[in-house]
């Protein structure tokens, strides 16, 4: 009998190469999250000397480094599809993060918005990264 | 293109898990192909056509076909420009 799969990412039928690989670029991109939270709420508190906060900063972006070379890794061994799928996300995120980068910038430079709001371009990506991924596997299952 | 990936694998009483456990790609993979929503790269073709042991253009068709006589009048076309 045929499997069918039902799964909303579609990642049920993944070969284990793809769940292993899957499986490291979860766990590193869950401790960068981590760390990035714990650096940034230890800096605002003031728990850390200028040196140890560079420190934590640096330490923080190892584990993001981490998770780059973790999904780099995932990209070059998955399945054409999923690569295919993958590709086509992160094209529409870069493309959202220039686009929303640069509107920023100009709001920006001309005081229409603060420093701070920057975030939402990020988090525009990472919805667009999201929401084009399981579009994808659905559209090919 | 379409293709006979789908016959092919149930002459052989595969399924499509087994397939793909074959060809060492996702089940979604083989599904797409089977369906027409995705063609395979070249390299995953001759995978798919060693392990069928048949020629690449006896399991895909592309559906753009030329024939004789489209073929013929290019030809004739070309014999005018020079």
């Amino acid at each position: 009998m045929e499997t069918t799969d039902t799964s909303i990412l579609g990642f049920c039928s993944a070969p284990l190469r793809d769940r292993q690989n899957q499986r490291r670029v979860t766990i590193w991109s869950v401790i960068w999250g981590v760390s990035y939270i714990i650096v940034t709420i230890a800096i605002q508190k003031g728990w850390l000397s200028s040196a140890a906060a560079i420190a934590a900063v640096i330490g923080t972006s190892l584990f993001g480094v981490a998770t780059l070379l973790a999904y780099h890794r995932f990209l070059r061994e998955t399945d054409e599809l999923r690569r295919k799928i993958e590709v086509d996300a992160l094209a529409l995120a870069f493309g959202i993060g220039l686009v929303g980068g640069l509107t920023f910038f100009l709001l920006f430079e001309n005081s229409l918005v603060s420093g701070r709001s920057f975030g939402l371009v990020f988090v525009a990506m990472i919805l667009a990264h999201t929401s084009s991924v399981v579009i994808g596997r659905r559209r090919y299952s | 293109v379409k293709n006979r990936l789908k016959v092919l694998r149930a002459e052989r009483d595969w399924t499509q898990a087994d397939l793909a456990d074959r060809l060492e790609v996702s089940r979604q993979t083989v599904n797409a192909i089977e369906k027409g929503k995705y063609d395979p790269s070249l390299p995953l073709a001759f995978r798919i056509s060693r392990l069928f042991e048949m020629p690449i253009e006896e399991i895909f068709d592309p559906e753009e076909r030329t024939y004789p006589i489209q073929a013929e009048a290019r030809t004739q076309d070309l014999g005018h420009e020079h």
